[in-house]
């Protein structure tokens, strides 16, 4: 795999390896799953410093991410994935419990204008650090963006946003984040918006899970929330062809094969933690184990590519399903395979192991369930895309 | 192999009904006690496991004690029988909440029901659960039959919790239950423990 990589690319990870290994020495994982607020304790982290300013333009950084002779701002989604990827290894539920733009910035990048990208980039990247959410899915509506219900409705020279939002990312704890609505009927009529947490009739509450309990989902709801113009993303420069809708299938595509590299990077660790624990495994034991490592780096050199496409502007919706299915498919794989090799009651003596297992169920339906990914798949293969290269 | 009647799947709503019908399942296999595995851990409720510590993802209805002597062999398999019983019991309740749920919800215009992925996922859950039925009824089902009964049920069970996206994962969704059921499998029914056929009542 780094005999294909590009020098930047193999000294980034070297970099965010390093930052990773840290989550993982000192146990940060388990300390977040205990208490998912424990993030607030840990701020001074290398990992938490590549998460605040993962993807937010140079020109709004002070201090960029500088690794050899390189600077980096992860806006390359190559890049990106590759940073996620590492952190995740190190552990997942800590580094999506980070401030930073995560998936809201990407949105933002997409649609802003000037002043609403100056505005967002520079208040995320500030001395304070600042958590964010990114507000699509809906209850009984799950991620259909041409379904969701929040709505806006004209109030003088603005809007009024009500609503709910469900399975949202830090959005209990975050202090802006954008909201998809809806401001007519029809697919034309969504919008983005960037919310302030602080406004009256906003309100966000964490849900309880079973698992990746770093994320702190949280409900959100929208009673009367007072939105101007200039905060609806584009509103002054897109036509409503190339705005809410647009933005919120530009950045689902470009966060799949992100989520693919989280995935990839638990089940990574996984994997890795089976070897640790079991350094002389032979037998058939090995040969499971080697045979998942294959699948991992199968994937993994594959998203690699879907990632690099979307940089060179080739975003294939068919490819970034298929890599986004399997990895999370693989993650679930590795843990299970993993319960199996550690022994009998391995889940009761092995805490790291426990809460990766918990961890690894999220991913099947992060950013777009593995039913919506086959429908996209099966397009690919329909119209003779999926196969090929 | 004698059995109790299996714990009907309406009964198994959530982690605190779980937990109860798991202390059952000890008290049939070994009554006035809690079984052992091979490798020395006990997991039921926290009410009745007072000296054990939380299973971590179980919202504290679960405790785990480590270090005891291991039960004898025909309470090992008595327990092991019971708890593919339960878990197949909660992956059925699991899918009659699912289809219950989805037929609630629309996309489109139409209900998630109507959607062929949907329907395939359904039915190969109830597929499994059917095999595992007429599995469980072989007199001559043996330790590494319930083995794999429990293997067939943690795919079933991942399966079904497919079809309920994000909610899946949350503490008041069906994972918890699921989850809980698979780490006892994982308990009392690894591949490594050992316990194999006995002999003494595994058939």
């Amino acid at each position: 795999m780094a005999a294909a990589e590009s020098d930047r690319t193999t000294v980034l990870r070297g970099h965010v390896a390093e930052a990773a290994a840290e989550l993982r020495a000192r146990g940060l994982g388990l300390e977040l799953d205990q208490d998912p607020t424990a993030i607030d304790r840990w701020l001074d982290l290398r990992a938490v410093e590549l998460m605040r300013s993962c993807t937010i333009p140079l020109e709004y950084v002070d201090e960029p991410i500088v690794a050899g002779p390189y600077t980096y701002d992860m806006t390359s989604c190559l890049e990106h994935v590759v940073t996620i990827e590492e952190l995740s290894y190190g552990d997942t539920g800590f580094m999506l419990a980070c401030p930073g733009p995560l998936m809201s910035g990407v949105t933002v990048g997409a649609l802003g204008d000037t002043s609403q990208r100056k505005g967002y980039y520079e208040r995320v990247a500030g001395r304070e650090p600042t958590w964010t959410f990114f507000g699509l899915t809906e209850p009984r509506k799950g991620s259909a963006a041409t379904e969701l219900e929040a709505t806006l409705v004209p109030e003088g020279d603005g809007y009024r946003l009500s609503g709910t939002k469900r399975y949202v990312g830090n959005a209990a704890f975050a202090q802006l984040g954008v909201v998809f609505c809806r401001r007519a009927p029809g697919p034309l009529g969504i919008e983005a918006v960037l919310l302030d947490t602080d406004e009256p009739g906003f309100n966000a509450e964490p849900i309880p899970t079973v698992g990746l309990r770093g994320a702190r989902i949280s409900h959100i709801t929208l009673d009367d929330v007072r939105v101007e113009p200039e905060q609806i993303l584009g509103f002054k420069t897109l036509k409503s062809t190339r705005r809410g809708l647009v933005g919120a299938i530009r950045t689902l595509q470009r966060f799949r094969p992100v989520l693919t590299g989280t995935a990839l990077g638990l089940a990574r660790a996984v994997l890795d933690h089976v070897q640790e624990q079991r350094p002389g495994i032979t037998g058939t034991d090995r040969l499971r184990l080697e045979e998942l490592r294959d699948r991992v780096a199968a994937v993994r050199q594959r998203n690699y590519q879907v990632a690099s496409a979307i940089d060179a502007g080739r975003v294939r919706a068919d490819h970034i399903a298929g890599v986004k299915t399997r990895a999370a498919e693989l993650a679930e794989g590795c843990t299970l395979l993993a319960a199996d090799l550690l022994g009998p009651g391995s889940l009761v003596t092995d805490p790291w192991l426990n809460k990766a297992y918990r961890d690894a169920r999220a991913f099947e339906f992060m950013e777009g369930t593995g039913h919506i990914q086959r429908l996209a798949v099966f397009q690919g293969v329909y119209k003779g895309t999926f196969l090929k290269d | 192999m004698t059995t109790l009647k299996p714990p009907a799947p309406a009964a198994v709503t959530g982690l605190p009904e779980f937990a109860a019908l798991l202390d059952g399942c000890h008290e049939e296999a070994a009554p006035g006690a809690l079984v052992v595995s091979r490798g020395g851990h006990t997991v039921a409720s926290a009410l009745r496991l007072r000296t054990g510590v939380p299973v971590p993802g179980s919202s504290g209805t679960l405790a785990v004690a480590s270090g005891g002597p291991p039960s004898a062999g025909r309470e090992l398999v008595a327990f092991a029988d019971r708890l593919v019983r339960l878990h197949r019991a909660a992956v059925h309740a699991v899918l009659d909440q699912a289809v219950t749920r989805l037929g609630e919800r629309t996309s489109e215009g139409t209900s998630l029901l109507n959607r062929q992925l949907v329907q395939g996922s359904v039915a190969d859950v109830a597929l499994a659960l059917s095999e595992t039925q007429d599995l469980l009824a072989l007199p001559s089902l043996t330790a590494a039959g319930l083995r794999r009964a429990h293997a067939d049920l943690v795919r079933a069970g991942r399966t079904v919790l497919k079809l309920y996206g994000a909610h899946s994962l949350t503490s008041e969704g069906p994972g918890p239950v699921l989850y809980v059921a698979e780490l006892l499998g994982n308990t009392y029914l690894h591949l490594g423990s050992e316990w194999g056929d006995t002999g003494d009542g595994s058939s």
